[in-house]
């Protein structure tokens, strides 16, 4: 067994999934101490973040920053039919069709220097999500696993990672394995589906259904030890336990009062995002949501405006109910995007905008992040990175920073290669308060 | 089969490169068997230099098992396995992959992989254009066991109406709208394994490719509008004027059909040749704005004129990848096919070419490339051989791959299956052999905001033909102010039942227990197809076979108990009729789902929980034996 206390952890976390088996698919619960054995495994590095979670909410399709978050007013032809407004931080203007948004700006803090070297969708975002370039020899974990792996899980029951609407490889475990990939929410409404037995089986045949699979599984996997059959083996014991768990409520969105249901409004990103702050209540680690949708090559203007309305309502709503509900302290609010679009405008594609990776602009909000602050900037046409340039590395570790966590932490992959959360980035430890 | 060979009918029929006459091109079996026999010399060749043993044959059943699901993508019913199983033939896996070959499935199988290599998806992002009569092309082509060179290139040269089956393969191009170059990209990446998205912006720092040789590649296959929609231009700027305020009219809605799913649905142009360099294009060799003529970056050199669009841009580049490449589009191709078939590439990623000496199996490589150019690039002939090897029929070798990044022949990897061959499998349980049903039909009615209009008098195809014969903007009005009447009068009638049913059947929904290549491109996000790792269809080959705890809970009570374990009339319960003993029963099961009989061990097993539980303790051991890994892997 290794001597570093995460990889410990982990060995742990498997003997007793081994040894356990027979009770845990019998639905004993077992899983409180488990859960804290791998939450208690973070270490007490050199590092200050106290958030507890993260609300990672992706803008898939590479979202507009001159559109946005990063507008300039003087500038007609870069603007195109964009307006600034201002909002309630002083200095702070968005587009104008963050209006919402524009309101709680006095929590919010803009990183209007970001920049990526992968300028392709499927590059851009798994470089965002993972830190590292897309290769064909090995999958990489997800931010969301990162996290996982690092900190651990809070709740014993409920799945660490949860992904809605999410893509899943890009919310997948990577050489970590499937315990750390996001259990994924195909509908907000529904919630988690699946997760109660079904009428017409009862309680026994259900054990007894569960305990025949597994002896037929212990047979596969003992004539085939790969690491993919077993992953399954455990998923159906975190299964149970899940199924198990009171805090299975934490998926039901119908338990939302008519009020919060207004304040967020009624889009399928705006359930998302209420699902989001339910389950950051319940304990869950790491939630990301996605919005898609945001690849305006063909009519900019008319696709940011309706990329904004789903957006706008519902991250505002999502601020102020975490703050109202008391976790905006220690929950961590990500706005990230693949990349971000040109100053130029494409009047042969009906007004288009096109991939944009040298510069663009990502939001945090709440997890000790100082308010109503911008860091970096842009020239004048938000063409290229003028002053304080963040890596996606950087932005990464400074995920990792907000929640107290080692950026710089190694593990190794199966493969015997060093990997780290954030690769080589530094976080940017200005912007906590 | 009708719509086959009339399909088959046009292509001969059109100027495109004559296809071989459907019958006599399809090679002799003992032609296959040759070339089986020569790759699997070349395996043998590899074992003998590293000094290593040749792995097992794998058993019958595990054969039946892999036979299908890689070939058709399904498990064999009960009555498949058993006529294999129960058999003594010495050539009876031969007949087997003979009989899989001619199944509908294969067709159906080989569309999932084609789908989401290009992927295809039903509808276009922010247009009411729809992707459906090119779905319906690739789907048609791979039925019909198009040629891959045809295919490519009818696709990359396509150009013309979006809604006549002749030409719809230009959806191809009309599917990435507003994203020329990322499509360029992609079909340097799908058919010659060259990645080229680096240099879309910049010189690729690991590579040989700069910029600026992207653009004269992208010269090739600029000017990708519509036919003549500028004749509607003004009429279109009358009824979509914001300040007029008339979007919500019924002319401006009848409009858009003629604007986005007639205009916006077609290719216009050949590829004019010649393409202005980017506003931020940053090197030396050129300014923004400078035009460059198209010149290919490897192989044999095509370059196009300077001077004056020459607009056959896309017929050159298309000949250009099949003929001019070095081998690099056959090469390809059959490094695909490998993977398909024996579940690794020779060397992988199979999007990254390498030339037959830089892989690991030089000779091999040589082989299979010069095997697919024999065989004309007939996919399904291609496959039938490779499903004749012996390397086929090697056992499952549990453990990790010695060669890095590819094949090492030391045995089948165990691997999950797709997510088409799971629900492909599932329903087949379900609700019998699903290539019994027909295949997705083409809804070529008109749709009014929704609501289908001049059913049984016109149909798309009909109405686009029309609509791009206009030519000029008087007609265009005309004709716009009559499709207006005929549709406000149309719909005076409608409920007359008689016109109703000469409509299309719409396609299956989301929830139909039809096969995957005929539901609804891509799944819908809260479908069993996407749980299991289904891809989204907006980049190339990105489905996942990923397990997560959402996958393990909807086997445990989700789709397979409603539809398969708890429904009494689910087709594999048929199988127990007649079974008059326990035994006989748990061994009909234990077919029809794991395709091979029970062990002792788990005879007992699964006889204690018939004698327990009574008919419960059926629906119990079926649904073991669907979550169980060796359902989930093929091995």
């Amino acid at each position: 067994m290794s001597s570093d206390p995460l990889l410990q952890a982990d060995e742990l976390t498997r003997r007793h999934f081994m040894s356990n088996a027979a009770r845990a698919l019998l639905g004993v619960h077992l899983w409180p101490m488990l859960g804290s054995s791998v939450a208690g495994a973070a270490p007490a590095a050199s590092v200050k973040g106290k958030a507890k979670h993260v609300i990672y909410l992706f803008m898939n399709g590479g979202m507009s920053h001159i559109d946005t978050f990063d507008p300039k007013p003087k500038k007609k032809d870069v603007m195109g039919k964009t307006e600034a407004i201002a909002t309630k931080a002083d200095g702070v203007m968005l587009g104008h069709y963050l209006k919402k948004t524009a309101e709680v700006m006095d929590k919010v803090c803009v990183i209007n220097s970001m920049n990526s070297t992968q300028g392709a969708h499927e590059q851009g975002s798994y470089i965002m999500h993972t830190s590292y370039g897309l290769r064909g020899t090995i999958k990489h974990p997800s931010l969301g696993s990162w996290v996982l792996r690092l900190g651990g899980r809070i709740h014993p029951e409920l799945p660490g990672f949860v992904g809605i609407d999410s893509a899943p490889d890009l919310t997948g475990g990577g050489f970590f394995g499937a315990k750390y990939a996001a259990a994924p929410i195909g509908s907000p409404e529904e919630g988690l589906k699946d997760s109660k037995r079904v009428e017409p089986v009862s309680a026994e045949d259900f054990d007894r259904r569960l305990s025949l699979a597994d002896k037929l599984n212990r047979q596969f996997h003992d004539r085939y030890p790969n690491a993919d059959v077993k992953a399954y083996e455990e998923l159906y014991r975190e299964a149970v336990a899940l199924m198990n768990s009171k805090d299975l409520k934490a998926f039901d969105l119908r338990q939302e009062s008519a009020a919060t249901r207004t304040l967020y409004g009624t889009g399928r990103f705006a359930q998302g995002c209420m699902l989001a702050r339910r389950l950051v209540e319940h304990g869950v680690r790491f939630v990301e949501v996605q919005l898609g949708g945001w690849d305006t090559h063909y009519d900019n203007f008319t696709g940011v405006e309706g990329r904004c309305f789903e957006f706008d309502q519902a991250y505002a709503a999502l601020l102020t109910d975490l703050e109202k509900c008391g976790k905006l302290n220690d929950t961590l609010v990500v706005v990230a995007t693949e990349f971000g679009r040109t100053p130029e405008i494409k009047a042969e594609h009906k007004g288009g905008r096109d991939h944009h990776p040298s510069a663009f602009s990502c939001v945090l909000a709440g997890g000790g992040v100082k308010g109503g602050m911008k860091h970096g900037l842009t020239d004048g046409s938000g063409a290229k990175v003028k002053d304080g340039l963040v890596s996606v590395q950087d932005f990464n570790a400074t995920i990792a920073y907000a929640l107290g966590l080692p950026h710089d932490k190694v593990i190794m992959s199966p493969s015997r290669r060093p990997f780290t959360i954030s690769d080589k980035g530094n976080p940017l430890t200005s912007l906590f308060g | 089969m009708k719509h086959l060979i009339a399909f088959v009918g046009l292509l001969a029929a059109s100027l495109l490169p004559p296809l071989p006459a459907a019958e006599s091109a399809v090679p002799d079996s003992a032609t296959l068997k040759k070339a089986a026999l020569e790759i699997d010399q070349q395996v043998a060749a590899f074992y003998r230099n590293r000094k290593l043993s040749v792995p097992q044959v794998t058993a019958d059943a595990t054969f039946l098992r892999r036979a299908f699901l890689v070939s058709i993508g399904r498990i064999p019913t009960a009555e498949e396995a058993l006529a294999f199983l129960e058999i003594s033939d010495p050539a009876k896996r031969e007949n087997l992959v003979n009989y899989l070959l001619k199944s509908p499935g294969f067709s159906s199988h080989l569309s999932n992989w084609a789908f989401d290599l290009l992927r295809v998806t039903d509808d276009s992002v922010g247009s009411s254009a729809t992707n459906e009569p090119y779905r319906h092309w690739v789907r048609t082509a791979v039925a019909g066991n198009m040629p891959w060179d045809v295919f490519t290139q009818r696709l990359i040269a396509s150009s013309g109406d979006g809604w006549d089956p002749e030409t719809a393969a230009v959806g191809y191009y009309t599917r990435d709208r507003g994203m020329p170059l990322d499509n360029l990209s992609n079909t340097m990446r799908v058919f010659l394994g060259t990645r080229m998205e680096c240099a879309q912006c910049h010189d690729d720092p690991f590579g040989t490719t700069e910029r600026h040789d992207f653009f004269e590649l992208a010269a090739f296959t600029h000017g990708q509008e519509p036919v003549r929609r500028e004749l509607m231009q003004p009429l279109w700027s009358e009824l979509s004027d914001e300040k007029r305020g008339n979007r919500n009219s019924e002319e401006y809605r009848i409009a858009r059909i003629l604007w986005d799913r007639i205009y916006g649905m077609s290719l216009g142009g050949g590829g004019s040749g010649r393409i202005g360099l980017p506003s931020d294009y940053q090197y030396r060799d050129g300014k923004p704005g400078d035009v460059v003529a198209g010149r290919t970056p490897f192989g044999k050199t095509v370059r196009m004129s300077e001077k004056r669009d020459e607009n056959d841009g896309r017929e050159q580049l298309a000949k250009w990848i099949l003929t001019r490449t070095e081998g690099q589009f056959p090469a390809v191709i059959a490094n695909r096919m490998w993977k398909r078939v024996m579940g690794k590439g020779l060397y992988e990623p199979v999007d990254e070419y390498l030339p037959a000496d830089k892989t690991p199996h030089p000779v091999l490589a040589g082989l299979l490339t010069r095997l697919m150019v024999d065989l004309k690039y007939d996919l399904r002939a291609f496959q039938h051989v490779l499903l004749l090897t012996r390397t086929f029929q090697f056992a499952t070798n549990p453990n990790p791959s010695t060669v890095e990044g590819g094949d090492d022949f030391h045995g089948r990897k165990i691997e999950r299956l797709s997510t088409e061959q799971i629900w492909d499998s599932l329903i087949s349980l379900a609700a019998g052999d699903p290539d019994k049903k027909p295949l997705r039909p083409l809804d070529d009615r008109i749709y009014l905001e929704g609501r289908p209009v001049l059913v049984g008098k016109k149909t798309m195809p009909e109405l686009s033909k029309e609509v791009l014969a206009l030519k000029s903007e008087p007609q265009v009005r005309e004709y716009f102010t009559k499709l207006v009447s005929d549709i406000r009068s149309g719909s005076q009638t409608s409920g007359n039942g008689e016109m109703m049913m000469k409509g299309g059947a719409r396609s299956y929904g989301a929830g139909a227990m039809a096969r995957a290549s005929e539901l609804p491109s891509p799944a819908p996000r809260d479908h069993f197809l996407y749980l299991f790792g289904a891809s989204d269809r907006q980049v190339v080959d990105a489905s996942s076979r990923d397990p997560n705890v959402g996958q393990v809970l909807s086997l445990m009570n989700g789709f397979v108990q409603s539809q398969l374990v708890n429904r009494p009339d689910a087709h594999l319960y048929k199988c127990l009729e007649g079974a008059g003993t326990p035994q006989e029963k748990v061994r009909r099961l234990y077919v029809s789902i794991l395709t091979r009989p029970p062990t002792d061990e788990e005879m007992t097993w699964m006889l204690d929980e018939l004698k327990t539980r009574g008919d419960a303790g059926c629906r119990n051991i079926v649904s073991s034996l669907v979550m169980s890994s060796e359902f989930l892997f093929l091995q």
